[in-house]
C-alpha cells in the first residue's frame, strides 16, 4: 500500500512545512502541545463551536489531504483516548451536578470515534469507516486494518488514515500518576540525554492518503508487526520472521526510527533493539513532540519526509550523519515496554 | 482465501452467565431489564437496566482472577465472555500463545466504567488508585493477552455501539487474507455513570422497559454484556464443531450527524447492501435479521426504513434482541451475532418484546412468539453506532 | 427583570452554552427560528438549551417533544422563562 500524500499537526511547525526547511521549535515545558493551525480556514464555524482539540486537529490534518486530492474511498483512524478533555469535563459534570441535568456535547465529542465521524459528515463520505483504540498500537491496527481493505479490492482505492492524540488535564494527571513524565522541566532538545525517569506529555496528528496503486505514489508501507510482553531474544525472531515475510534482507534498512523518550527505565529496549541491525544508522524523533501513544503516526510522517529528501540529517532536530538517499526506513516504537510496534516503508515510485 | 468458520463463542448478559442459560431466556422471552442492583447511580430507583446479576468479587471468582489488581468490571465481564469463548473451541494454550492466534476486542467505556475513581485520579485528588493505569479502551484487550500470553496480533476497536460488529469483521478479514489462522473477536461493557449520564443527557433513555419498533417507544435501557466468538480457518476448524460461517460483512458511515442516523437510512441500507454483495446473496435469501433495534424513536425508523429499501418491504422475519439484554453497547454487535447462531443452530426465533402496537407506518412488524423448526440457512446481524458508524455481518448455516 | 432584559440575558445564556462563535448579541433576532435557520442549531442543541433553561431559571423540561414547542425563537421561549421559571 501506498503513501499519495501526508500532512501533520505537532509541537515542530509541520503544519506549514517550516519545519522541514530548518525550524526547530525548542520549549522548556511539562507538556508540548502543537503548533495550532488556524482551524476557522478548515473548519465552518457552526461544526468548530463543538469541537475538541483531538477532533479540531484530525480534521486540520485530515482535511488538507482530501483537498488537495479527489477521492477517498474510507476512513480509518487510531487513538489511544480520542478527546480527553471533553471526557474529563463531562466527567466533572457528573459529579459537580451530581448526576442532574447535563450538556449531552462533551459526551458525544468525547467517544474516540466522533473524528471519524466527523471527517465522514464534513467530506460526505459513505465509505468504511473505522477506529482503532488499542493503545500505543493503535496507529499499526489502523495500517492493518487499511491493508487489508485494499486487498479485499481489486478497483483502485484511496483511504484517508491517521493518528490522533491530545493532552488533556485527564491524561497528564493519569499518566503523571503513573510515573510516565519527569518531575523536572527540560527543554525537548534535552529530552533523549536527560537520563531520569519518565518522558515529555506530547500531541499530534499525522494523516496520510493512502492507495492500493503505486501512481504518484510518496512512499510506500511495505508492512507493519506488533508484539506485546516479549524478550528481547522475541524481538529477533519477530524481526528475522518479518523481514522473511516480506522478502527483504535486513541490510537493506539504510535508517532506523527510535521511539526514545528519555525514560532511562525504558530506552535500553532501543539500544537492545538497534544490535538487531548494528550497521544501520538510527535516529530518535520524540525530542520533537514528546511522547504519546500515537506517535507512530508522526514517526511515519518523518520516514516518508526523509525518503523524500525533504529531511536530512543535516537538521538541527538530528544534527547526526545519514545517508541522503534512503530507500527503506524501519520505525521502532513501544510503549511501557509492553507494547512493541515496528512499521517498514519504502521509498515511493513518483 | 480461507473460509471463515465460527467454533465457539461466550455471552455474558442480563439475561444469562453463559449463551446456553441466554438461550433459554430467548426461548420464554424473559427479559432481564429490571431494577438493577449492583450500578451504583442516581438513576438505579428511575430507570431500567439490563445489569449481568453478578457484583464485581462474584465476577473476580468466577473468572478466577486475583483480587485488588487493577481488574475493572468491563474487564472482568471481557475475561468471564473470553474464558467461555475458547473452552467452547476447545483452544489449548498452545493455541492461544501462537503468534498466528489473534485477539480482537472492543470496547466504549472501557476501563472508565468506575466514573468515580477516574474522576479522583484525573484531578489528582490523593493517592493514585489501583486502577490508574486500568482507564484506556484497550485496558481489558492487554489484560487478557496478558494473562493468556498472546503473542499474535491484538487490536481494541471503538465505533460506538458497532464496535464489536467491526471486531468480527476485521476477524474474519485477518483469516480469510491468511495472516492468521484463528482470532478471538468481540467486546465487552459494564454499566457505567459515565454512559448512563451521557445517554440520559441526549435524552435518549426510556424509564419503562425499552420497546424496539413499537409505535409507543420512549428509548433505550442501557445493560452490559461480554460476548466472543473464535472464528477460524478451514485447516484450524476440521473436525471441530462449525456453529456458523462467516460469509458477508459491510461497513458504511451514514455521515448525517454525530449522534443521530439519517431519515432515509443511507448509511444502514449500503451496511446490509455492502455485507449482501460480499455474501453473494440477494436480500431474499436472508431468512433472519437480528436487528439493530435500540427502541429510540430515531434508530428503529430509520431501520425500518432500511429494511424497506433493503428488502422492498418485505424483510424475513426480525427482532431486536435488545428489548432482552437492553442496549449493551461495544458488546451488542458479538452479542447478537451470537443470539443469531443460536437461533440458526436451533432452527428457531424469539419473539422481540413489548411491541404491542408495531410502527404502522410500514407494512412489517418483528417477530411476536417463539417459533420452532424454522429453515434458517442466512442470517444478518445489525449494528449501528454514534458517529455515523453501520456495520452489517452476514453469517450461514454449516451444514 | 424586564422582557427586554431577559431577553437580552437569555441571548447572552445561548451564546455561552452553544458556544456560538462570531455571533453577538445583535446577530440573534427575536422572531428568527433557532432550528432549521441561519443559526444551523440542531438536536443536540436543543437539549442543550434544556440544559440552560434548567441550570439558569430552574425549568424542567422531561421530553423533547415538549421542547419543540418551547424552543422556537427567542420571543417563545422568553414567553415561556417568564410564566415558568423558578429562580
Amino acid at each position: 500500500m501506498y503513501v499519495i500524500d501526508q500532512q501533520a499537526i505537532s509541537a515542530q511547525k509541520t503544519h506549514d512545512l517550516s519545519f522541514e526547511k530548518g525550524d526547530y521549535a525548542i520549549y522548556s515545558a511539562a507538556t508540548l502541545p502543537i503548533v495550532e493551525p488556524a482551524y476557522a480556514e478548515f473548519i465552518p464555524l457552526n461544526l468548530l463551536r463543538r469541537m475538541g482539540k483531538a477532533v479540531k486537529m484530525g480534521i486540520a490534518a485530515a482535511l488538507p489531504i482530501v483537498n488537495r486530492n479527489q477521492k477517498v474511498d474510507g476512513i480509518i483512524i487510531g487513538t489511544a483516548n480520542g478527546g480527553l478533555e471533553n471526557c474529563i469535563d463531562f466527567l466533572n459534570q457528573i459529579v459537580a451536578y451530581d448526576e442532574g441535568v447535563l450538556t449531552p456535547t462533551n459526551f458525544v465529542q468525547s467517544t474516540p470515534n466522533a473524528l471519524a465521524g466527523q471527517l465522514a459528515l464534513m467530506t460526505k463520505n459513505t465509505g468504511y469507516n473505522s477506529t482503532h483504540v488499542n493503545g500505543s498500537l493503535s496507529f499499526e491496527n489502523a495500517l492493518v486494518d487499511a491493508k487489508l481493505f485494499f486487498e479485499a479490492t481489486t478497483n483502485k482505492t484511496s483511504l484517508l488514515v491517521g493518528s490522533v492524540e491530545e493532552i488533556s488535564s485527564y491524561n497528564y494527571h493519569i499518566d503523571l500518576l503513573s510515573g510516565r513524565y519527569k518531575k523536572e522541566i527540560i527543554s525537548n532538545d534535552q529530552l533523549i540525554q536527560s537520563n531520569t525517569e519518565g518522558s515529555i506529555c506530547g500531541e499530534g496528528a499525522s494523516f496520510f492518503l493512502l492507495s492500493n496503486s503505486p501512481e504518484h505514489a510518496v512512499a510506500e508501507i511495505v508492512d507493519t508487526t506488533q508484539i506485546i510482553h516479549p524478550s528481547t531474544a522475541d524481538l529477533t525472531v519477530l524481526m528475522n520472521a518479518f523481514f522473511e515475510k516480506n522478502q527483504l534482507s535486513m541490510d537493506a534498512i539504510d535508517l532506523i526510527l527510535l521511539g526514545k523518550n528519555g525514560d532511562n527505565r525504558l530506552d535500553f529496549w532501543y539500544d537492545d533493539f538497534h544490535q538487531i541491525f548494528p550497521a544501520t544508522p538510527a535516529i530518535n524523533f520524540k525530542q520533537l513532540t514528546g511522547d504519546y501513544r500515537t506517535i507512530s503516526g508522526f514517526a511515519t510522517y518523518l520516514g516518508v519526509q526523509i525518503l523524500n529528501g525533504k529531511i536530512n540529517g543535516a537538521h538541527p532536530a538530528f544534527n547526526t550523519e545519514f545517508p541522503t538517499n534512503c530507500n527503506h526506513i524501519l520505525i521502532y516504537n513501544h510503549f511501557d515496554g509492553i507494547r512493541h510496534g515496528f512499521i517498514l516503508i519504502k521509498k515511493g515510485t513518483r | 482465501m480461507s473460509k471463515v468458520f465460527v467454533t465457539g463463542f461466550g455471552a455474558i448478559s442480563a439475561i444469562g452467565n453463559s449463551a446456553l442459560e441466554a438461550r433459554s431466556s430467548l426461548i420464554n422471552g424473559t427479559s432481564g431489564i429490571k431494577k438493577a442492583r449492583f450500578f451504583k447511580s442516581n438513576y438505579v430507583n428511575s430507570l431500567l437496566f439490563g445489569e449481568i446479576p453478578l457484583n464485581d468479587e462474584d465476577f473476580i471468582n468466577l473468572t478466577n482472577s486475583p483480587k485488588n489488581s487493577g481488574l475493572t468490571r468491563t474487564s472482568l465481564i471481557a475475561l468471564a465472555a473470553f474464558q467461555q469463548a475458547i473452552t467452547s473451541a476447545n483452544l489449548s494454550e498452545e493455541a492461544l500463545s501462537s503468534f498466528t492466534t489473534g485477539f480482537i476486542s472492543a470496547s466504549t467505556v472501557g476501563g472508565m466504567c468506575y466514573t468515580d475513581k477516574l474522576y479522583e485520579d484525573a484531578n489528582l485528588q490523593g493517592e493514585a488508585s489501583e486502577f490508574v493505569g486500568s482507564y484506556e479502551a484497550s485496558d481489558h484487550t492487554f489484560q487478557i493477552a496478558n494473562r493468556y500470553t498472546i503473542k499474535g496480533y491484538t487490536d481494541t476497536i471503538n465505533t460506538a455501539c458497532s464496535s464489536s460488529a467491526n471486531a468480527i469483521l476485521l476477524g474474519a478479514r485477518l483469516i480469510q487474507s491468511g495472516r492468521l489462522e484463528r482470532v478471538i473477536v468481540g467486546g465487552a461493557d459494564s454499566l457505567a455513570k459515565y454512559t448512563v449520564n451521557g445517554f440520559n443527557a441526549l435524552m435518549i433513555l426510556s424509564d419503562e422497559a425499552c420497546a424496539p419498533f413499537s409505535t409507543d417507544r420512549k428509548g433505550l435501557n442501557l445493560g452490559e454484556a461480554g460476548a466472543y466468538l473464535v472464528l477460524e480457518n478451514e485447516a484450524c476448524a476440521n473436525k471441530k464443531k462449525k456453529y456458523a460461517e462467516v460469509i458477508g460483512f459491510g461497513n458504511s458511515n451514514d455521515a448525517f450527524h454525530p449522534s443521530a442516523t439519517s431519515p432515509d437510512a443511507v448509511g444502514p441500507v449500503l451496511a446490509m447492501q455492502k455485507a449482501l454483495q460480499v455474501a453473494g446473496l440477494t436480500a431474499g435469501q436472508i431468512n433472519y435479521i437480528n436487528a439493530h433495534g435500540t427502541g429510540t424513536i430515531n434508530n428503529d425508523e430509520t431501520e425500518s426504513t432500511a429494511f424497506a429499501t433493503v428488502f422492498e418491504n418485505n424483510p424475513p422475519p426480525y427482532n431486536s434482541t435488545k428489548s432482552y439484554t437492553g442496549h449493551t453497547l461495544a458488546a451488542s454487535g458479538a452479542l447478537e451475532a451470537i443470539f443469531s447462531v443460536l437461533s440458526m443452530e436451533n432452527n428457531e426465533l424469539y419473539p422481540s418484546l413489548n411491541c404491542q402496537d408495531p410502527i404502522n407506518t410500514f407494512p412489517f412488524q418483528p417477530i411476536q412468539t417463539y417459533c420452532e423448526q424454522q429453515p434458517i440457512h442466512y442470517i444478518m446481524s445489525n449494528s449501528f453506532g454514534f458517529g455515523g458508524n453501520c456495520t452489517s455481518l452476514i453469517f450461514s448455516k454449516c451444514m | 427583570m424586564t422582557t427586554n432584559e431577559l431577553t437580552l440575558e437569555f441571548k447572552n445564556h445561548l451564546i455561552t452554552y452553544l458556544n456560538l462563535l462570531d455571533i453577538s448579541i445583535d446577530d440573534i433576532k427575536d422572531d428568527e427560528p433557532l432550528f432549521g435557520g441561519d443559526l444551523g442549531l440542531d438536536s443536540i442543541d436543543s437539549v442543550e438549551l434544556i440544559v440552560l433553561l434548567d441550570r439558569e431559571y430552574g425549568i424542567k423540561i422531561k421530553n423533547p417533544a415538549d421542547g419543540r414547542q418551547i424552543l422556537v425563537d427567542v420571543n417563545t421561549i422568553v414567553a415561556y422563562i417568564e410564566e415558568n421559571r423558578t429562580k
